[in-house]
């Protein structure tokens, strides 16, 4: 678009505004995971790795560190099976109400997750306890992740599909390779690095998930999130909280790199909600 | 976040009929595991949650009662405390929302059409990752910023403090990614060759803006609004920390389901903001923004 050299300078302008404003709170937290005093002020007076220390010892963190692992990795694989087989079933074939089923796949983003945790929470108590004997734990943890986790393995690979075509399969057939082969020869490769894609990226909403996780975590089980919303209201934890918090956010963006290196410049397809 | 409609793939015209229904077992071996999940799991508790709403609980025993009842929506809509939550939680979203229009609209515009195709890549890296940063750190960097003796005094800004205001803010910088993407998806496959007949038939930028490219991106702002509209009906935590005093329908909905232990009433009050949201969506579906979700 030709725009005069005010009108790009005010929209430069704006992007600049607009990243600073997503990324000086996050640095603010990583700077102030460093800072010597116990509560906040800004700019910190010294910086210190005392806090870093404590935090790697605290006993709470490290159990809710590895329950969020845990949890991540569950919800991720039934993800990555459920999400990649509605893909090909949405992508690859026509049927009655596939249209519906797209929609029906991103209600558990578009609607506000406190809905879907009570949700959860509902059939918990009246239903799974009740008749299965299953009560709040991390079981019910990763099913709760698994069903919005779903949406991102299901777009990546849809995407990923729909831009491969079918026709490279087709080729295959004509040229006498049976469905075993195609897929393991053909299709695999093709999807390949969008399945895992997409796979980081629910471990990543996973690994940060609050809102259901509060209603479907039960009062003996803690992640990594609501360990640290448990102890935001504790003054002399605010140092640990902190560091917790930095590490968060850090290795938020690991998983964000990988899936971008991974879908290799298809910027539209690599990191998708 | 954005399936647009399934591209349509002719299947093949000539399909014997072994053949048909050997790819309507492979098809129904795809779905059976997947739909089993989405239905029984997530639509088996969504309706389980309409039928709570119906049920009530015995204040002396704590016990729901599984009888039908229409109590707890008579009671949010005759209290006005839920009135006024309710209007409060619509206005906070609808702040929220306007909000982050108006800055996405010139970030993505700039992502789109200015930056180069290298500068572009990282642009949306850079607007994409802090969404996948925890929600719930990002809103409790905001009580550093908003705080007394925070960042935004010591960078000479003015604070509104913890309040409606900051919650208006926090709500907005969540969801902010959400916005610029659609728009900036919307942006890239809006073709150059519109823009420059355009300026070749002398409408300067601005023009061209309002009667080219706005027209044009219209469903892609709407299924951007969608989500910061939905996303900030059913927030509680954000308010939890930055709010003060600050009631939403998520708070209210949080309170009932666990110290008040009233989980009927709080379904009750979850379907007033699927409803709201319903409504929105019903209101917005002849744009064709529901496709750019």
């Amino acid at each position: 678009m030709t725009l005069s050299r005010g009108a790009r300078a005010l929209l430069t302008a704006c992007v600049g505004l607009g990243l600073a404003f997503l990324y000086v709170p996050l640095v603010v937290v990583v700077v102030n995971s460093f800072n010597v005093e116990r509560t906040f002020g800004w700019p910190p007076k010294g910086l210190t790795l005392e806090w870093w220390g404590k935090a790697i010892d605290n006993e709470g963190a490290r159990t809710a560190l590895l329950t969020s692992l845990k949890a991540g990795a569950g919800a991720t694989v039934i993800a990555l099976v459920l999400g990649t087989l509605l893909a090909f079933a949405v992508q690859r074939y026509q049927w009655f109400g596939r249209e519906t089923v797209s929609l029906l796949v991103v209600l558990p983003i578009a609607l506000p997750g406190i809905v879907t945790g009570v949700a959860l929470k509902g059939t918990v108590l009246d239903v799974l306890d009740p008749v299965f004997g299953i009560s709040f734990g991390l079981f019910t943890i990763i099913a709760g992740h698994a069903t919005f986790c779903l949406v991102v393995v299901f777009n990546n690979v849809v995407a990923r599909l729909r831009r491969t075509g079918g026709s490279l399969e087709e080729a295959s057939m004509d040229l006498g390779a049976n469905g075993v082969q195609t897929f393991r020869h053909v299709t695999l490769p093709a999807i390949r690095s969008a399945v895992l894609a997409g796979g980081l990226l629910a471990f990543g909403l996973s690994f940060d998930e609050i809102v259901v996780t509060t209603f479907t975590a039960g009062p003996g089980t803690q992640t990594l999130p609501i360990w640290i919303f448990n102890n935001l209201a504790r003054p002399n934890q605010a140092p640990v909280v902190n560091v917790v918090a930095a590490v968060v956010i850090v290795l938020a963006v690991l998983p964000v790199y990988l899936s971008q290196r991974l879908s290799g410049g298809d910027a539209a397809g690599g990191g998708r909600l | 976040m954005s399936v647009s409609g399934p591209a349509a793939e002719s299947a093949p015209s000539a399909l014997s009929a072994a053949g048909r229904s050997g790819r309507r077992v492979r098809l129904a071996g795809l779905l059976a595991a997947p739909l089993t999940w989405l239905v029984v799991v997530y639509l088996g508790s969504l309706a389980l949650l309409l039928v709570q709403a119906f049920w009530s609980v015995d204040t002396f025993t704590g016990k729901v009662r599984h009888e039908i009842t229409t109590a707890n929506f008579e009671q949010v809509l005759r209290e006005s405390v839920y009135r006024t939550i309710t209007v409060r939680t619509l206005g906070i979203a609808v702040a929220v929302t306007v909000l982050c229009v108006l800055i996405a609209l010139p970030m993505a515009l700039y992502m789109a059409k200015v930056a180069s195709p290298r500068a572009q890549r990282w642009l949306v890296i850079a607007v994409l990752a802090p969404l996948w940063a925890s929600y719930l750190v990002k809103a409790y960097a905001w009580r550093g910023m908003l705080a007394n003796g925070g960042v935004l005094e010591w960078l000479r800004l003015p604070t509104p403090g913890f309040g409606v205001a900051a919650t208006i803010i926090v709500l907005t910088y969540l969801w902010l990614p959400y916005m610029v993407l659609p728009i900036y998806a919307g942006l890239e496959r809006l073709p150059n060759s519109l823009l420059d007949a355009s300026g070749d038939l002398g409408a300067p930028a601005g023009r061209t803006l309002r009667s080219v490219v706005l027209p044009m991106i219209m469903p892609s702002v709407i299924a951007g609004t969608v989500f910061t509209f939905s996303l900030s009906l059913g927030d509680y935590i954000a308010v939890n920390l930055v709010g003060g005093t600050t009631q939403m329908l998520g708070n209210a909905i949080f309170v009932n389901v666990g110290a008040a232990n009233n989980l009927p009433f709080a379904a009750a009050l979850a379907f007033v903001s699927v409803g709201i949201i319903v409504v929105y969506l019903l209101l917005v579906r002849r744009s064709g923004a529901l496709r750019e979700l």
